[in-house]
């Protein structure tokens, strides 16, 4: 999905130095998935509180959604002024767009706060990966997706198991219509598509988007940091054209960010909305 | 190259095995986001659209009173106007009613005009006439006094000057008499 | 000849080739889903709402074939 063919061309040079054999040339030095693990800042060494500068960035990240959404919420006017406007704007998407056009206003009331949580998180966590400075999602180690994943799998659990205590699970893993001779063949599946696979793809879909995402972006600014100060001469022409497509990818990835966390909110969304459907 | 590659393991660590704090701070940032949206910004922002739809009802509610009265309004102004127009309607018939009595009356009054002058005119006439005659009468004689004294004053050697004479008279005698009775008539 | 003999020699790693394989599916897949989106809503447009919900709810299902391609290499180099 994030790779096209023009910037598979244009990546070519560096592929020459990357597999070149390092004798007097200068050495390109690619990113690695050591990026998403740099050293501890504080509590080095504990197991369980040790941070690192992501760990620390999702702590800003928390306390930026908190300035942003009580300043924005505190003294709510009948007419919205522009700041007001822009979190209600927020705030409305994820209300209707999302959650009460698929749960209905019933059922989408109890979910709310759990699927707007998960939402503005992931936005706002996705998006530190194209701020200049920081250039790392918080979302980009897989705690955060993990966790998020987690809680939606336990909102659908429990959300079938509350409105259908008896038949919810029998009724997932023994879908009515299908005939009995076909159990076999269809419990294992929707079994590892229910209870597996959904919290697995949830969390690397998300994981993944901003891992691909954070790697492409350091490739293309390496690569023209590379061509332009190490290698110099002809070579600033290269670097101009990959400065071009890291600019270019810098646009994709916001509209990325944006469009992980619609998708995050809306199939957590979709999933509670099967779960409480009524042939369960 | 095994050690090699034990080193490369440890060296870069699987991003798909999350490290405990990796958890712990994932959790904190989670809960602390969902208190937030659950305790705080959702029920103000129910509480500010409550707010609004309930202005919004209001304002229909105003707005559909407002139409009432209107319509009431309106009602009654076609009332009125209905009223003013069979009044108007009664107001012309009874004009038009008046209007032609006053006609008949101002025919007859006509009529009767042109009658007293017609009657006036006819008196006039006849009293013209009694006085012309009156005058006639009166003047027949002078004039028979005068041709007496002409026919005297004359010599009457000529018998045949006389005779012409007596005939002028006549004549003249005759055509008088029919001037005064043609304006007699 | 020698078995042991290297007649060509290829460098890197063979998880990149599995990811282009599993990038296949989920390219064609992404695209269909799209296309036919497309495709209905100009047949018809005021549906065009529902479907892109609809839309993204499938290009995410079929997208993450691809990301779990990418995952697989972690999951078995340990």
């Amino acid at each position: 999905m994030l790779e096209t063919p023009l910037s598979a061309v244009a990546l070519i040079p560096i592929l020459a130095f990357a597999t070149a054999p390092a004798t007097d040339a200068p050495e390109f030095k690619g990113p690695s998935i050591l990026d998403f693990f740099p050293p501890a800042i504080f509590f080095d060494g504990n197991e369980f509180f040790e941070m690192n500068r992501i760990m620390l960035l999702r702590l800003v990240i928390v306390s930026l959604i908190f300035v942003l959404f009580w300043l924005g919420t505190r003294k709510m006017q009948l007419v919205p002024g522009r700041f007001q406007g822009t979190i209600e704007l927020g705030l409305e998407f994820v209300r209707k767009s999302i959650v009460e056009d698929l749960l209905g206003q019933k059922d989408g009331k109890r979910f709310l706060p759990l699927i707007t949580t998960m939402f503005f998180l992931v936005l706002f966590m996705n998006l530190t990966g194209i701020v200049p400075g920081i250039n790392i999602a918080g979302t980009s180690v897989i705690g955060l997706p993990l966790v998020l994943a987690v809680a939606a799998y336990i909102a659908f659990i429990w959300a079938g198991l509350r409105k259908h205590p008896w038949t919810f699970i029998r009724n997932s893993l023994f879908p009515p219509g299908v005939p009995w001779y076909l159990y076999p063949i269809v419990t294992p599946i929707e079994f590892i598509s229910m209870f597996v696979l959904r919290p697995v793809t949830l969390t690397l879909r998300l994981l993944m988007n901003m891992i691909v995402g954070h790697l492409l972006l350091v490739l293309f600014f390496s690569a023209t940091a590379f061509f332009m100060v190490e290698l110099g001469g002809w070579w600033i022409a290269a670097s101009a054209v990959t400065l071009a497509f890291g600019t270019a990818f810098t646009f994709f990835e916001i509209l990325v960010s944006v469009l992980q966390a619609y998708v995050f909110a809306l199939l957590t969304t979709v999933y509670i909305q099967l779960a409480l459907a009524d042939e369960h | 190259m095994l050690a090699e590659l034990i080193i490369a393991a440890d060296e870069a660590p699987n991003p798909l095995v999350p490290a405990w704090y990796d958890i712990v701070y994932s959790l904190i940032p989670f809960i602390l986001v969902l208190l937030l949206f659950w305790r705080v910004v959702l029920p103000r922002m129910q509480k500010t659209l409550d707010e609004r739809a309930a202005l919004i009802e209001g304002g229909i509610e105003k707005a559909e009173s407002a139409q009432a009265e209107a319509k009431a309004a309106l009602e009654e102004y076609n009332t009125l106007l209905a009223e003013a127009r069979a009044e108007a309607a009664t107001i012309r018939e009874k004009a038009r009613a008046e209007g032609g009595v006053i006609l008949a009356e101002l025919k007859e009054q006509a009529q009767a005009e042109a009658a007293r002058v017609t009657a006036t005119a006819q008196q006039q006439i006849e009293a013209e006439r009694q006085a012309a005659l009156v005058s006639l009468r009166a003047e027949v004689g002078t004039l028979a006094l005068d041709l007496a004294s002409g026919v005297i004053g004359e010599s009457l050697a000529d018998d045949k000057r006389a005779t012409s004479l007596v005939d002028r008279f006549l004549a003249d005698l005759e055509s008088d008499s029919a001037s005064s009775t043609k304006a007699a008539k | 000849m020698d078995a042991n003999t290297v007649l060509a020699e290829i460098n890197g790693n063979i998880a990149t080739v599995g990811y282009g394989l599993s990038a296949i599916g989920a390219g064609i897949g992404v695209g269909l889903v799209v296309g036919k989106t497309i495709e209905s809503v100009a047949r018809q447009p005021e549906l065009q709402g529902r479907l892109t919900v609809l839309m993204y709810i499938g290009i995410a299902f079929t997208e993450a074939l691809a990301f779990i391609g990418i995952a697989t290499y972690f999951i078995f180099t340990n």
